[in-house]
């Protein structure tokens, strides 16, 4: 066969010979396992050694297929894709999209797919994933009878939901408590049916699967379990009829299988690569296959008899194999797969639900169990024999001790306490982590990486994924990060408080809370009040604390900023109402509401621009950004805006920005609201807003979000019946889409709840945090946000609103109060004796296309031990 | 030495700091009240831009700092020393207040450690 097959191949050429001597490496399926391979692959380098040539069969590039309801949560998959075929462009890989392998020929190495190319390889990488289990009932290949595993399923089910009203899903596992969450989600009354006497049989025990149970029949699911479907067909009063082998029926109009996955082995079947009897490509310790040009990894894998439907192992696999393939290059040892821990901890429904090790336990097992009903919590412990070795363990309702009795687990440490202690509050101090500890299991950061970055002072969290990924994965280990960090802090005898600074061992929302009941408007009273008196003998502050009481000061009273009691707090830009720029010059921005300006004020701008020979550019908010203003020149300039009828943009402010907007219904022939005149009013009524960092607003007149609004702080999009809101997005260093907020609201409903989510925000956010962070670090995160703000659980609503009134009622224009002025407008005097300046020109600036800018300034000048005269000559020097 | 006549003591912002001309070059002064005035060279070292009479005043380890408006670099008023970087510092000028006017000796020479209105 291998005869006839090479001739046919010698005649053709193949698809992907253009000439690359270099080895050809082949990746078949782009799912999370295979993208987590060429993400390391690429951290490797062996990318550059390697020609890569991936091939997808589904027509996304790989996402995160553990989140997938919140597909419909979100309405589209943008929020969880995690490659694209333009990222893997930039490092020289090339994604086939769409293109299904049909054949492997492992004597010739050659790949074919369904279009009729073909491909060979030096080396192969198989992660075609899994695909679920149907069981044989009759009648499975009816119509609205669907699984769940890709996006493409979801827009199937999706679909056929628009004509269902209820769903079944058929499997009460993990996957199958998705799929229901997804249906939920789609409004359909929701059933799950299970064939075990409880929902989660392998992970659960029996009364983890009951107390789950009820706390999903809570949100509305029906759960029927201890049921064999025997057979679907026509319904009476729905689409389909299922009937079970207890003789009782349920009626529904649309049926998803989640009953389990078989992993995808055919192509490796088909070639003759060995497969497990039960399924599965079988590998060694270094994912290699039978065939030792060929590896796979992941739920396609079998390695000793066993298959890993998680991705954390599927991501060792990945590493195993690429250490294996590097292993020749960076004459590395090969770190071999030894198998991987399937304890999970995740949220089902809203449910969290965590299992460790055993967590059904085995016999003679010691155990602990603490069930709270009125909680709604239950934890058991499974311990060997001694009682001193934990071995497995159950959490529902609440998960907070996972990553620390996950660690005991995996360490395999005698307890040091009685383990009626771990399950009881303050759980998990007794606990100790060693430096080999892992406490990053989707990344394999070990505690020892952590401590080495926090020695170096990565004191943050953020610092700490950033440099070591830990906590970048599932983000289950995050509260352990944090841990670690501060242990290693304190070890270091480092501050480790909550305080902004070293005057106060207060954090803002503390702060805030002083200064608001307290009555207190003034930096020398606060520091004297609530200051440490042992760091702070005059009285001074520093450039974090002084910041934070202005903002918080701007919050309480919105007085001018640069009054005497709050001129000589404010940071760089506040201080001079004007955007520092490197050359110690300031950019001008006036407001531009929604966008939208005249051609009267567009030529007015442009006029001022050219008197004052400003460098003049567009800024990503839709306004126009003037450069190169002296201190001492931007009164005369803002005179001339103010003039012309602009007023002060707050660039400069930890405050609202802008609201950009997309031209909406009013031109658009697919606007469905007026974005543009929400978008006006919004600028309006919170221009000027200080909080703790700035924010950005958008309000889109359509779906298709040509605001970008889900970059935003607050979004908007325009929905036929109304607006929808979203929360927390953020552009920037770490990009975030925001998250819906609520959907179809009134204008009227819309501005009362930005009201209260950004007086909520100004109050309890951190210093310079954004609302994408701190809607993060909110205890409960979305749901609760929304609590407070729709429910108003905590009875603020009234406040937050009548304090949001009070600032809208007070908003000035700080230059327009700045012009009126003489006292105020001396601070812009930037020379007390500006008659003695030199007569010398100083020029700094060069042209380019047609406008001014800086000429780099002599970055460092070193003073340290030249005499005057040398130094006032260099300088000139650099300043020429 | 001699001294030269900047302007008038009223003329100075509280706690904050101003830029003056003497000789030829940019200073910055400083007026902490009770704690007394300072004066720079308001040149950052670490940029070469002319700001520090912008920065914001710190108190910090005892000693009393500018904080630079560019980069935040801490440099001490009464020592000329950078914080961030020990190869960083700024000149220091003796500056006094007589009469109501302020003063400042053009040169920076041989000033180690100083406090005001010496």
């Amino acid at each position: 066969m291998g005869c006839i097959q090479t001739t046919q191949v010698l005649n053709r050429e193949c698809s992907g010979d253009d000439g690359d001597l270099r080895p050809k490496l082949l990746i078949v399926g782009n799912g999370m396992v295979g993208h987590h391979f060429i993400e390391q692959l690429c951290e490797q380098g062996l990318h550059e050694i390697y020609q890569v040539e991936v091939f997808g069969a589904e027509s996304l590039p790989a996402y995160d297929r553990v989140q997938l309801s919140k597909y419909f949560e979100s309405g589209s998959a943008d929020a969880l894709m995690l490659a694209s075929v333009e990222a893997y462009q930039a490092k020289g890989i090339r994604l086939h999209l769409d293109k299904e392998v049909i054949r492997l020929d492992v004597d010739n190495k050659c790949l074919h797919t369904s279009d009729g190319d073909f491909w060979f390889y030096d080396k192969l990488l198989l992660s075609t994933g899994s695909y679920p289990f149907v069981p044989p009932i009759e009648g499975k290949d009816r119509q609205r009878c669907m699984v769940y595993r890709t996006i493409d399923d979801l827009q199937q089910i999706q679909a056929a939901a628009e004509n269902a009203t209820s769903g079944v899903v058929v499997g009460g596992g993990l996957l199958g408590l998705e799929a229901a969450n997804a249906l939920l989600t789609l409004g359909l009354d929701t059933h799950v049916v299970e064939f075990a006497p409880q929902l989660m049989p392998v992970q659960l025990n029996d009364k983890a699967g009951e107390l789950l149970c009820h706390k999903i029949e809570a949100l509305g699911v029906s759960v029927h379990t201890s049921k064999a479907t025997t057979a679907i067909i026509d319904g009476e009063h729905a689409f389909h009829r299922m009937t079970f082998n207890d003789d009782s029926h349920l009626e529904t109009d649309l049926i998803v299988f989640s009953a389990g996955i078989r992993p995808q082995d055919s192509l490796a079947r088909a070639s003759g690569i060995e497969v497990g009897e039960r399924g599965g490509i079988v590998i060694d310790d270094h994912c290699l296959t039978s065939d030792g040009d060929v590896y796979a990894i992941g739920e396609c894998a079998l390695w000793q008899q066993q298959i890993f439907g998680l991705v954390a192992p599927g991501y060792q696999m990945a590493r195993t194999a690429i250490s294996h393939l590097s292993a020749k290059v960076s004459g590395k040892e090969v770190a071999p797969f030894k198998g991987a821990d399937m304890s999970t901890k995740l949220k089902l429904l809203g449910v969290d639900v965590a299992s460790i090790g055993q967590s059904r336990g085995v016999e003679n097992a010691q155990y602990v169990e603490l069930s709270d009903n009125q909680a709604g919590t239950y934890k058991k412990l499974w311990l060997d024999e001694t009682g001193r070795f934990l071995t497995g363990a159950v959490l529902v309702g609440d998960v907070t001790d996972y990553s620390l009795l996950l660690h005991q687990y995996l360490s395999g440490d005698a307890l040091t306490a009685p383990a009626i202690e771990l399950l009881q509050q303050e759980a998990g101090t007794g606990i100790e982590l060693k430096d080999e500890s892992i406490i990053c299991s989707c990344h394999q950061v070990t505690k020892a990486d952590i401590v080495v970055r926090v020695l170096e002072g990565d004191h943050s969290l953020a610092a700490i994924k950033g440099c070591t990924k830990a906590a970048s994965g599932c983000g289950g280990c995050s509260a352990l990060v944090q841990q670690v960090i501060t242990q290693t802090m304190e070890s270091q005898g480092l501050e480790t408080s909550k305080g902004i600074c070293c005057h106060f061992e207060h954090d803002r929302q503390s702060l805030f809370h002083l200064c608001q009941v307290e009555d207190i408007r003034d930096f020398p009273s606060l520091i004297k009040i609530h200051g440490k008196s042992e760091v702070s003998q005059f009285g001074l502050g520093c450039d974090i604390c002084k910041p934070v009481a202005a903002s918080i000061f701007a919050t309480l009273e919105n007085e001018y900023v640069l009054n005497v009691q709050h001129a000589n707090l404010q940071d760089s830009n506040d201080a001079y109402l004007g955007n520092l720029q490197k050359d110690g010059s300031y950019s001008v921005v006036p407001r531009i509401a929604g966008g939208e300006i005249t051609p009267d004020k567009l030529i007015a701008l442009g006029e001022i621009a050219k008197r004052h020979d400003l460098y003049t550019k567009i800024t990503g908010g839709q306004r126009i950004d003037l450069f190169g203003a002296q201190l001492s020149d931007l009164p005369m300039i803002w005179q001339e805006l103010v003039d012309q009828g602009f007023e002060t943009g707050h660039a400069y402010g930890k405050s609202l920005r802008t609201v950009k907007s997309c031209v909406g219904s009013t031109w658009c022939r697919y606007g469905v609201q007026d974005s543009v005149g929400l978008a006006i009013d919004l600028e309006n009524r919170y221009k000027g807003l200080r909080a703790p960092h700035k924010i950005k607003f958008a309000v889109s007149g359509c779906t298709r979000e040509c605001a970008e609004a889900q970059s935003k702080d607050i979004g908007v999009i325009a929905s036929d019946k109304g607006w929808n809101l979203y929360v927390g997005g953020n552009g920037g260093m770490r990009p975030r889409h925001g998250d819906l907020f609520a959907t179809d609201l009134s204008t009227k409903e819309l501005v009362i709840y930005i009201d209260r989510i950004l007086m909520f925000y100004t109050k309890t956010a951190a210093r310079l945090q954004r609302t994408s962070v701190w809607l993060e670090s909110l205890e409960g995160g979305l749901a609760y946000l929304q609590s407070v703000v729709i429910e108003d659980s905590l009875g603020l609503a009234a406040e937050l609103e009548t304090h949001m009134d009070k600032l809208v009622s007070t908003y000035q224009c700080e230059w327009k109060t700045s012009l009126d002025n003489p006292t105020f407008l001396s601070r812009f005097s930037e020379f007390v004796n500006p008659e003695s300046m030199p007569i010398l020109a100083v020029e700094q600036y060069g042209y380019s296309r047609g406008q001014r800018f800086p000429i780099a300034p002599s970055s460092k000048i070193n003073v340290i031990n030249l005499p005057v005269d040398e130094v006032v000559q260099s300088t000139e020097l650099n300043e020429v | 030495m001699s001294w030269i006549n900047i302007c008038d003591e009223k003329a100075l912002p509280s706690f904050g700091g101003i830029a003056a001309w003497i000789e030829n070059r940019a200073i910055a002064i400083f007026n902490l009240k009770e704690q007394g005035l300072f004066a720079i060279c308001n040149t950052d070292p670490a940029t070469g831009v002319s700001l520090l009479s912008r920065g914001l005043i710190c108190e910090l380890e005892g000693d009393i700092f500018v904080a630079s408006p560019l980069h935040k670099q801490h440099y001490s008023l009464t020592n000329g020393q950078c914080i961030e970087d020990a190869n960083l510092s700024v000149l220091l000028y003796r500056v006094r207040c007589e009469n109501g006017r302020v003063w400042v000796q053009p040169t920076s020479e041989a000033i180690d450690s100083l406090s005001s209105g010496s």
